[in-house]
């Protein structure tokens, strides 16, 4: 049981960051190789606002979150909307320089040291076999209450229709009026504020060191591979599945023997995903999607 | 005709004398993580060259020669160490080397160091393969295999039989973990797990901990942000057991991330040198608080001074080379100690303390001496 919500703890992570990426590059057909970087901006806004100048803890992640957001919207202006329509390729390697440039950028602003928005030991409760704090609860339920408004806002209002019809068909919604320009520069905030809200996840958690990015967006690009491209929600579920089958492979006493290395536990987790692919090579939550 | 050979002679000796050649700088290499996880380590390291090598070019240099700095990133990985110890050896064509930093940039570079022929001195790295690492490799900080004696005499002497142990998966960590297992009896470590280099999250070994039965834990990470993340999981899951660990712990960054999970904590280290002497001061001065803590800019400091005297020493007499000056030293007054080296570079005089988090600092509470 604790293995779940350890995988709840760490899968709210994973799931924020691959949705915001997921987002992107479904909808644009971009990688954002940065995106790591932005959930680092959103992080470290949040720990100086609070840590620094002792700014209420609420306001603060808003403001990272909203920082974050701006971030990702001048970097669409300058790194991707330029080129993205010329070849899908092309922000590729632009997103890429921009995580080094943003690499160096943190490493100058914040310094090396480690920052931690929360540090010490959280408060716990224990019941049922588990324990847990109340501020992981907060975060995990968050984060859920967070993806189940990125879902009503999709599905259920005028503008989330607009989104999806430009992700339908890019052509076919700008002929019948809609501004599939703005479409994409709102998708691309969206998933700016979605890793900012992971990054601020990180720093609450644990801490936030500068170079985290990297392996953060590798770690979202394998869940929303494993997901389904374009499929937000197969994305989301699988960074939860990940996270899941990496605490379950060092976590169960297999077969009451032995437990696997945990060196392996990413190995494992990406070999069973690996293995569902060679099952359904379009993601695991393809057909559940809705089509056109 | 013999005349004129001769004033010929006279005229090149007076040339040579006085060519520019002589005046050329000498040229310091410097090896160490300077971007990526460990950038910390490599700026006190660098911001200590700089501090020395000002201090020294003020007071005349290399016999009048200017010392100029040639840094390179060593990334705290061999890949890099190596490209960067390439660079610096073939194209900077450099006098001596301070460096490289993490053990895993010290034994990348080495090789390309004894082609070359040029003295390295670590002011940090403790693997004990760099002991065998070359006859141009030096080090003045003391071998982890030495600390592991150490640290598995402390568990003896607190009684400790169950000891569980956390590795993250690194030159510095494997090498500790081979060290300290080899170091105590067969049944005495309880659990051993391996995590990837960069793991946060312990969630799921700390859960494992929960239902084992065990004296003492020793996270053996390679960051303090890491240990930090590793002893607020255990706490947040009520284990109380007391946690040891080496100098990685030793730094204040653990105790304002950790703050209250690392209370009671233990570290085997070598003492806090350099703390609340002059050194601290400037370098505080200078730079702001050191990232990972004075102990290491102190024996960078005794380093860079060594190597600059030694570069002295070789400049006066062309018979001496800063290898032979390094290996015939009989006593250095450091800030961290009288210290000298054996016969294979490794540092000898430097001994270790047990220190313990007290109230939201690092204090010592024993000397630890090392029989070798």
């Amino acid at each position: 049981m604790q293995l779940v919500i350890n995988a709840f703890i760490a899968g709210s992570l994973a799931a924020l960051i691959a949705g915001g990426l997921a987002f992107v590059y479904g909808i644009l057909g971009v990688f954002n190789l940065a995106l790591g970087q932005i959930a680092l901006i959103g992080g470290y806004t949040t720990w100086w606002l609070y840590q620094v100048h002792s700014v209420p803890l609420p306001v603060s992640i808003i403001c990272g979150m909203a920082f974050g957001a701006l971030v990702s919207w001048l970097i669409f202006e300058v790194f991707i909307n330029p080129f993205y329509k010329r070849h899908r390729f092309l922000p590729l390697v632009t997103t890429i320089a921009l995580s080094m440039i943003l690499d160096a950028v943190i490493l100058m602003v914040f310094r090396e040291r480690p920052r931690s928005i929360l540090p010490g030991v959280k408060e716990q409760i224990s019941g049922f076999g588990i324990t847990i704090s109340p501020v992981q609860i907060v975060m995990i339920c968050t984060t859920l209450v967070f993806l189940f408004l990125l879902a009503y806002f999709l599905h259920s209002t005028s503008f989330g229709r607009k989104i999806r019809a430009v992700t339908q068909n890019d052509i076919a919604a700008s002929s019948l009026g809609i501004r599939s320009g703005l479409m994409h520069r709102i998708i691309f905030i969206i998933s700016g504020v979605l890793a900012a809200a992971g990054g601020i996840y990180i720093g609450i958690d644990t801490s936030l060191t500068p170079v985290l990015a990297f392996s953060l967006t590798i770690k979202a690009y394998a869940a929303i591979i494993a997901g389904g491209k374009g499929n937000i929600w197969g994305a989301i579920l699988c960074a939860y599945l990940i996270s899941l089958l990496e605490q379950f492979a060092i976590g169960v006493h297999w077969f009451g023997t032995f437990y696997i290395s945990a060196g392996y536990q990413q190995t494992v987790a990406l070999l069973v995903i690996i293995l569902f692919l060679l099952w359904k090579p379009n993601g695991l939550f393809v057909s559940s999607s809705r089509k056109a | 005709m013999k005349k004129l050979f001769s004033i010929g002679v006279v005229c090149a000796a007076v040339m040579a004398a006085c060519s520019p050649a002589s005046q050329e700088p000498v040229k310091i290499g410097y090896i160490g993580p300077l971007t990526g996880d460990f950038s910390g380590l490599g700026s006190d390291t660098l911001n200590t060259l700089e501090m020395v090598v000002e201090e020294r070019n003020a007071a005349g240099g290399v016999n009048g020669r200017e010392i100029v700095i040639v840094p390179a990133d060593g990334r705290c990985n061999g890949s890099d160490a190596a490209s960067a110890a390439q660079k610096i050896v073939n194209v900077d064509q450099v006098d001596v080397i301070f460096g490289g930093m993490c053990s895993g940039e010290t034994l990348a570079a080495a090789p390309i160091i004894e082609v070359g022929e040029i003295v390295a001195l670590s002011p940090i790295s403790s693997s004990p393969d760099v002991t065998d690492a070359g006859e141009y490799i030096f080090r003045n900080y003391p071998n982890d295999a030495l600390k592991s004696t150490a640290m598995a005499g402390y568990f003896a002497s607190e009684e400790y039989t169950k000891v569980a142990i956390i590795t993250e998966n690194t030159d510095f960590g494997s090498a500790f973990r081979d060290a300290i297992k080899a170091e105590l009896p067969e049944d005495v470590v309880v659990f051993d797990e391996v995590v990837e280099p960069g793991t946060k999250d312990f969630r799921t070994l700390v859960t494992r901990l929960k239902d084992l039965d065990f004296d003492v834990v020793f996270p053996n990470l390679q960051t303090p942000a890491n240990i930090a993340a590793f002893m607020q999981q255990l706490r947040e899951q009520g284990l109380e057991q007391p946690a040891v660990s080496h100098d990685v712990a030793d730094t204040a960054e653990l105790i304002t991330i950790g703050l209250e999970a690392v209370d009671g904590m233990r570290a085997i280290n070598v003492p806090s040198v350099g703390v609340g002497t002059e050194l601290e001061a400037k370098f505080i001065e200078k730079f702001g608080d050191p990232v990972m803590g004075i102990p290491f800019v102190s024996h960078s400091y005794d380093a860079v001074n060594l190597l600059i005297d030694a570069l002295i020493a070789a400049d006066l007499d062309e018979e001496l080379t800063v290898r032979d000056y390094l290996n015939d030293l009989e006593v250095y007054n450091g800030v961290v100690g009288d210290f000298s080296f054996d016969e294979n570079g490794d540092v000898v005089g430097i001994s270790y303390a047990l220190k313990e988090v007290k109230d939201g600092e690092w204090v010592t509470i024993a000397d630890i001496s090392i029989d070798q």
